[in-house]
């Protein structure tokens, strides 16, 4: 019995010299020290040697395994010091993490999501319309009628006589009007076509058009709204300029700048220098328009805008040639 | 801004001497004085001659085009600048040779100043209402509204003419296509260069000079919006001017050269025997006023608006003459810009005025009035406006009110203000004069509204939503293609997918059809992807296709498709995953994955073995169906080579292509939430041998719907082929998970059931258990 202490002893103390890792404490611990360990497995046997022996093994293992746990205990102390020093470099965790592959929407999208949620938060409804469109939505319902000058600012792609590819998300308000009665607040989101191609025009591009029909509404409703939309889309304090225009199914009609979101307004060449850019079309909607969908316009008055989506995308990101939104290059989509 | 910003830098240069260029034949070296130094400069101008007063682009200039001139060795000779033409300074069209500046000018001085080309341009951009304001008269008087002042025009008010002893006649058909037609007479013109200041208004303006009269007609026209036509009176047959249809049959030839066929709807201006003139668009050429002209016929007219636009698009011409007709010229304005010419033809080219002429007008109606309401501006506008601050705004810009009661007011429009015809136009004359920006902002008191969501529209968020997760990019590709897709695809002569909407107009031949499949959009960015060194490409579109119906509008369902190709994993460290690349089981995981994401549970399966027709460009036997409710709802596998090579893709590709309609009219599973498992399950393995041809899934199907009610799932999870697995026969490996949910299971129960699945496979499969 006092043998195998003595053998224990000497076993144990030189594995435990022999330790440099804390990993290697553990199985040390559980081997000699731990409850089912070999100096338990000794003492379990104390009750076989002869009665008069019993106390002076038992103290002599009780000394041993003191003397073990305080040594145990000295080297777990150190070990734990040299971690906190310094790791043994055994994993590179400069390595790179390992990724899950994610996509992104397209940035048309997520301009079109936040355009149209902006919208959707003041009460807008969403409608959206075929590409495909009879000529008296796109024009005429519009106060467009054939030979207007108008017509000429949209080049229109034709398919036959009278069907065409919407040259403008407009025709949705002819056709929601036509169908529903007031009050109304939509807003038609989708592709539209002008056959143009250069820097800044693609013969398909996306447009919000959007309208609100009511009684009582008035032109300092639209500014109310549209400075709303503006506020949200840029920032709280983009300065904001209603400059008059002209469109068929508008009037008043008026364009609407911001602030050039480039240079801050001191002019650029994004803004040709003058500080503002154009964001979006707008006006109170023609008596004509409503006469055509059966509305009193004596009764009922509203508003009506439209956004180009490329438009507002390229000033966000500072994008300079529109043709990039539909090349699908991931060099490009991998940026929003 | 300047109206000449690119002749900074660019100088008045006189050359002194001129000689041959030692290794050019066709450049000469000029020695050039500006004024305080001389300069050596290389030209190859065949007009470069000693004693020339020219203009001499220094280093640092910025010609028209973004060009910079630098000193440069050219042939081996110094150059220190360029010797320009007109053209190249982007003052006229003129580009025979460098420009010939008169002797006296100063060497050295800037070109702008020593031509008084110093000026500030003004571009106002048009709306197609105002066409008043494509004049210099109409652009002041606006002016003149903001700053509270009148225009004075150039000429006091014309003379009243008579038509009494004319050597001339006009006879005007019709006086709705030409309402006013005025004419006069001007005799011994002679006709030459403008002066400098006539020229260089028009060059301003982007006008070729071309002779004083004519240059006379532009210049009146720019200042009055009134468009003249000066005819060389000895080429009009009978001294005569008939405003009349063209005939069947005739012909004309305008002063551009080009030769047009009439037809009875074109206005035209005639003389006794033929046309000399398209109405209110451009002159014939047979009545061109040319060096020898002496006599000229002056028109001044109006004509119908619609008439010139149809007649403007026939032909497809536009002219500075049609943009105005088309949008309405003042009938008023007709004498007075016929005044102000002549007076300008008498003091420049020393014409003498034939006393008298033609004013035919009778198709002039004078505007009517129209009543405006002060409530009605106000509550339109949402401004408290009095009655007094609307007829000042209007009155500013001449137009005329007379107050009718306490708020209202009857106007009546200015001839020159063609657009002017309802209350709502006064209105938005009111706003604009007051100011949009100092009109009150508000938000409108509107009824709260709650509007159905658009299924459809969720479901595509959805989609694009789970796919982003799944790690591809969202593609927008043109509604329109080219037609050669389709045999791209390889698609049947009958295929539906042929019937395309054509464009009457494509900007291109391919860009003429709108598409009736997404692939091939996706196929051309995988192309242009893999061409950019992006080999790991994930993208997917939602878009509409549409198939023709007839004369009607077609049918336009949205589609989604996607396309895999290169590593399965892009984008993640290599270090970690590997290079693997996709395969077919990567796009039937992301239709599983997709469908899953919308809870459409059982109701919409991948299923293999469908044979479909449509799917020429498919490899045969990488094909998957996607079928709900017994119909095919689309397919995901991998393209064939073919199809590869003919798209120029050198790698392999894998697609999902779903008719997204269809999913739309699929309900997602309710979502109700079940209760949490309270036991552990048990997980059983086997491995069959069973023959080759057996479908693994089937397998799978058979215990999943053996009725045992402790299996909750099974999982095929090694499949093996080769050493100690007799040829002809595969190895299937299957983890069988069983929980009872009202107590811990035991080995015994366990096992009875395994077994009776290991027989039960046994025998429907002809196989053979494995041993381990």
């Amino acid at each position: 019995m006092q043998e195998e202490l003595l053998r224990l002893k000497t076993a144990a103390g030189e594995e435990l010299a022999a330790i440099s890792q804390s990993d290697e404490l553990e199985p040390f611990r559980v081997k000699y020290l731990g409850r089912k360990g070999e100096f338990t497995l000794v003492l379990r046997h104390l009750g076989q040697a002869p009665p008069e022996e019993r106390p002076r093994l038992g103290q002599l293992a009780n000394e041993i395994k003191q003397e073990l746990e305080s040594a145990f205990a000295e080297l777990e102390a150190r070990l734990a010091e040299v971690g906190v020093g310094s790791v043994q470099p055994t994993l590179d965790l400069t390595l790179p993490g390992r990724t899950i592959p994610f996509g992104k929407l397209h940035p048309v999208t997520q301009v079109m999501d936040a355009v149209c949620s902006i919208f959707e938060g003041l009460g807008f409804a969403v409608a959206e319309g075929p590409d495909v469109e009879v000529d008296f939505y796109n024009f005429e319902a519009l106060n467009i009628p054939p030979h207007h000058p108008a017509r000429a600012m949209h080049d229109t792609f034709y398919i036959s006589d009278s069907l065409l590819l919407r040259t403008h998300t407009s025709p949705m308000q002819a056709r929601i009007m036509e169908k529903e009665q007031p009050p109304l607040r939509m807003i038609a989101p989708g592709k539209v076509y002008r056959c143009d191609s250069d820097i800044t025009h693609t013969p398909m591009f996306h447009q919000v058009e959007g309208f609100l029909v009511d009684r009582h509404i008035s032109f300092a409703d639209l500014k109310g709204v549209l400075s709303v939309f503006i506020t949200r889309m840029f920032a709280e304090n983009t300065p904001i300029r209603f400059r008059p225009s002209f469109f068929p199914f508008t009037e008043p009609s008026a364009e609407v700048d911001i602030g050039c979101v480039i240079c801050g307004g001191k002019g650029c060449r994004v803004c040709k220098h003058t500080g503002w850019l154009e964001i979006l079309g707008a006006g109170m909607i023609d008596p004509e328009v409503f006469k055509k969908v059966g509305y009193d316009p004596e009764e009922y008055s509203g508003f009506a805008f439209g956004l180009g989506i490329e438009r507002i995308a390229m000033l966000k990101y500072g994008i300079t040639d529109i043709r990039l939104f539909y090349e699908n290059d991931l060099r490009f989509l991998s940026q929003f | 801004m300047p109206c000449y910003p690119d002749l900074i830098g660019v100088v008045v240069a006189r050359i002194e001497s001129v000689q041959p260029h030692p290794n050019a034949d066709k450049l000469v070296l000029c020695d050039v004085n500006v004024g305080q130094e001389r300069k050596r400069v290389v030209c190859g101008a065949p007009n470069a001659r000693a004693g020339l007063v020219t203009a001499l682009a220094l280093p640092g200039a910025v010609l028209p085009g973004g060009f910079t001139i630098k000193p440069a060795k050219i042939r081996g000779e110094e150059s220190c600048g360029m010797l320009c033409s007109a053209k190249e300074l982007g003052i006229t069209e003129d580009q025979v040779g460098i420009m010939e500046l008169a002797a006296d000018l100063q060497p050295g001085q800037p070109l702008s100043q020593a031509l008084g080309l110093v000026d500030t341009m003004i571009e106002v951009d048009l709306t197609p209402n105002r066409p008043d304001c494509a004049s210099v008269l109409g652009i002041a008087r606006e002016v003149g509204g903001v700053v509270g002042k009148r225009i004075r025009p150039p000429v006091a008010a014309p003379p009243v003419l008579s038509g009494e002893n004319l050597p001339f006649s006009v006879e005007v058909e019709s006086s709705a296509d030409c309402p006013r037609y005025a004419a006069r007479l001007i005799k011994n013109a002679k006709i030459g260069p403008s002066p400098w200041w006539l020229q260089q208004r028009l060059l301003a303006v982007g006008m070729r000079p071309i002779s004083n009269i004519v240059d006379i007609t532009n210049f009146v026209m720019l200042e009055y919006g009134q468009p003249l036509h000066a005819f060389d009176f000895n080429k009009l047959a009978g001294g005569k001017i008939v405003v009349r249809r063209a005939k069947p049959g005739e012909k004309l030839a305008t002063l551009d050269g080009v030769a047009h066929q009439l037809d009875s709807e074109m206005l035209m201006i005639c003389d006794a025997e033929r046309p000399v003139a398209v109405a209110g668009i451009m002159g014939g050429a047979n009545s061109e006023v040319d060096a020898e002209t002496r006599d000229i016929l002056l028109e001044s007219a109006c004509f119908s608006a619609i008439g010139i636009r149809r007649t403007a698009g026939k032909l497809n011409m536009s002219t500075e003459a049609s943009y105005r007709f088309e949008r309405g010229v003042d009938p008023q304005g007709v004498p007075k810009a016929m005044e102000r010419a002549v007076q300008l033809m008498v003091a420049l080219a020393g014409g003498e005025i034939v006393a008298g002429g033609i004013d035919y007008r009778e198709g002039v109606v004078a505007p009517a009035p129209i009543t405006l309401r002060g409530k009605r501006t106000r509550t339109l506008l949402g401004m408290d406006l009095t009655l007094e601050q609307i007829a000042t705004a209007l009155t500013g810009i001449e137009i005329e009110v007379e107050k009718i009661d306490d708020d209202t007011l009857r106007v009546t429009p200015p001839s020159f203000r063609v657009d002017l015809e309802r209350e709502i136009d006064l209105i938005e004359e009111v706003a604009r004069i007051v100011g949009y920006n100092l009109l009150p902002t508000t938000l409108p008191m509107v009824p709260m509204i709650f509007s159905e969501p658009d299924a459809l529209r969720e479901l595509r968020k959805k989609v694009a939503q789970t796919l982003t997760a799944l790690g591809f990019y969202e593609a927008i590709n043109y509604s329109f293609v080219t037609p050669q897709h389709c045999d791209l695809l390889g698609l049947a002569a009958d295929d539906a997918r042929r019937q395309t909407v054509h464009l009457l107009n494509p900007l291109a031949e391919d860009q003429s059809v709108l598409r009736t499949t997404l692939l091939p959009g996706l196929l051309e960015n995988l192309r242009r992807n893999l061409n950019h060194q992006s080999h790991d490409v994930r993208l997917f579109e939602v878009g509409k296709v549409f198939h023709p119906q007839g004369n009607s509008q077609p049918e336009e369902p949205f589609r989604l498709a996607a396309v895999i190709s290169g590593r399965r994993t892009p984008g993640a460290p290599v270090l970690h995953v590997g290079e693997t690349p996709a395969d077919i089981f990567d796009v039937k995981g992301v239709v599983t994955q997709l469908l899953d994401s919308l809870r459409f549970g059982a109701a919409i399966t991948c299923q293999a073995g469908v044979v479909g027709q449509e799917l020429p460009f498919a490899e045969p036997g990488s094909v998957l169906a996607v079928i709900g409710a017994e119909k095919i709802l689309g397919w995901c596998g991998a393209f064939d080579q073919k199809t590869l090579k003919a798209f120029g893709i050198k790698q392999q590709a894998f697609f999902v292509d779903l008719d997204l309609a269809a999913l739309g009219g699929f309900t997602p599973q309710a979502t109700s939430c079940a209760v949490l498992p309270k036991f552990p399950f048990v997980k059983w393995d086997m491995a069959l041998i069973v023959p080759e041809g057996v479908a693994a899934g089937e397998m799978l199907s058979v215990i999943h719907g053996c009725g045992e009610k402790f299996i909750e799932r099974a999982e095929i999870f090694d499949v093996f082929q080769g050493k100690n697995i007799e040829a002809g026969k595969k190895s299937v490996a299957i983890s069988i998970t069983y929980r009872a949910l009202d107590r811990t299971l035991d080995d015994e129960t366990v096992g009875k059931i395994h077994q009776k699945i290991i027989e039960m496979m046994i025998s429907r499969f002809n196989g053979q258990l494995r041993e381990a």
